[in-house]
């Protein structure tokens, strides 16, 4: 029978599938730890230079004009020069994760004024851009998988010079994070201009600090500028760096729960495709049962009527032989 | 006697890990104009470090040299940290490797590039050449 055939083919084929979801699975996972065990090594450091470079910070003096922390307050919000770093993935399969960084960047796009540059990591991104006919940077050629740190040397390089040149006034970074084992969440982040933690201090608090416990004084050497531009492009390669192994583990993350309820998914289709092929055997012997048990019948029905007519005709010609003798 | 009287703190730190963590009596940094040396006690301050190579005298007596990247130190309250780019011990260095960096290095120099791409090549030549002098002295290979 064609029906019950297709139904053993389509388990079959689901059969494939779940050992594909199943090995996307267990290689994501795999891949998680990899990646986690390498952030956590780096972790030391960058945290080392957050912790130097907001003391510099603190220390530098105000009328210090670098670059890197030029606001930029002469030219209007609207027509800054924004740059964004948006951390896609190579590949789909992974719920909603691309999609989620993807409508992001897109909103700003439509709210931030007409100047804005993408540098698209990952080729999802990059594909998807491209069909809206949405320009991208054409020489930022990254990818996302396996993340390493000559890599986010590359892509910090390479903002930094944009951004000292003036291609860029700010610079954004759209990526995703793991809150949890669960929870992935995209976060939009300013790289640069480097913000002064304590902000206020051309306000009133810059009284406070004067006037109130003794700052200890630190040397600069050469210069505040020349120690800040030796720690920032660190810092940024630190924040990208981190920034791109997050986003690998939000993407192996997202893989991993995606190809999880691809495995739940095929598992209940088997299930529910195995009954019904059950049935439709079931059905399939059960009729051909009725079919020969019918037959069978109706042949010992006919037999039987042989036998009668048999019967029959040999009276009537006992009856007729009986005739004959009289 | 109290036997750290005249050693400091020092932290040597790289992307790659921590290098150095522990007591010591001086150590020599490369710096834009000449090498600083920083004893136990001194002044607070942020220097920033270049390509080069620092020395460490530890506790013994006894120094360890390392090829270092740029980067950063703080000193502060008799307690010296240091942020760099990379740092290798003189028997970690890979002389081939360098050699090849350097000439590749050389090679891209010659060649008319974007003041970017001049940059990073004069960047990797200077952390080559640290490096093969570095391993050229201590002639390990």
């Amino acid at each position: 029978m064609a029906n019950i055939k297709e139904i053993q083919d389509r388990i079959k084929s689901v059969n494939d599938t779940m050992k594909i979801t199943n090995a996307m699975y267990m290689i994501s996972s795999n891949k998680l730890r990899k990646a986690r065990k390498m952030l956590a090594e780096t972790e030391p450091y960058f945290y080392s230079v957050q912790g130097m470079f907001s003391r510099v910070i603190r220390h530098v003096p105000v009328d210090t004009q670098d670059i890197f922390l030029d606001k930029h307050m002469d030219i209007p919000k609207e027509e800054r020069k924004k740059g964004y770093i948006v951390l896609t993935d190579d590949k789909g399969l992974a719920g909603a994760y691309n999609h989620n960084v993807l409508k992001i960047v897109e909103q700003h796009i439509k709210s931030d004024g007409p100047n804005w540059k993408l540098y698209v990591v990952g080729e999802m991104g990059r594909q998807y851009f491209m069909n809206k006919n949405i320009p991208v940077d054409e020489q930022f050629h990254f990818t996302a998988q396996n993340p390493t740190l000559s890599r986010a040397r590359k892509i910090a390089a390479r903002i930094l010079n944009d951004y000292e040149n003036q291609d860029l006034d700010e610079v954004y970074m759209v990526y995703t994070t793991m809150k949890n084992s669960i929870v992935c969440e995209t976060q939009f982040s300013k790289l640069l201009p480097l913000d002064r933690k304590d902000e206020k201090l051309n306000g009133q608090d810059v009284l406070k600090s004067t006037s109130g416990a003794m700052q200890e004084e630190f040397l600069m050497t050469p210069s505040p500028e020349a120690v800040l531009d030796n720690i920032v492009p660190s810092l940024v390669t630190g924040f990208v760096y981190g920034a791109l192994v997050e986003a690998f583990c939000s993407v192996q993350n997202s893989r991993m729960m995606a190809m999880d309820s691809a495995n739940k998914n095929a598992k209940s289709m088997i299930h529910d495709l195995t009954m019904k092929y059950n049935r439709e055997r079931q059905g399939m012997i059960t009729q051909e049962i009725t079919e020969v048990a019918s037959g069978a019948k109706a042949l010992k029905r006919a037999k039987e009527a042989k036998e009668q007519r048999d019967e029959m005709m040999r009276r009537e010609a006992e009856a007729m032989e009986e005739e004959e003798g009289n | 006697m109290s036997t750290n009287a005249h050693t400091f703190r020092l932290q040597v730190m790289s992307i790659n890990g921590v290098f150095y963590d522990d007591r010591c009596k001086n150590v020599i940094l490369p710096c834009i104009d000449g090498e600083m040396s920083i004893m136990a006690h001194h002044e607070e301050m942020f220097l920033a470090i270049y390509d080069g190579t620092i020395r460490i005298q530890k506790e013994d007596d006894s120094w360890m040299e390392a090829v270092v990247g740029i980067g950063s130190a703080q000193v502060a309250n008799n307690r010296c940290m240091i942020l760099v780019d990379t740092v290798e011990r003189p028997e970690d260095i890979d002389v081939r490797r360098a050699q090849e960096a350097l000439e590749a290095a050389q090679e891209k120099i010659r060649q008319k590039n974007s003041i970017q791409e001049y940059k990073m090549s004069q960047a990797a030549m200077a952390r080559a050449l640290s490096r093969l002098k570095l391993a050229s002295k201590y002639n390990l290979h």
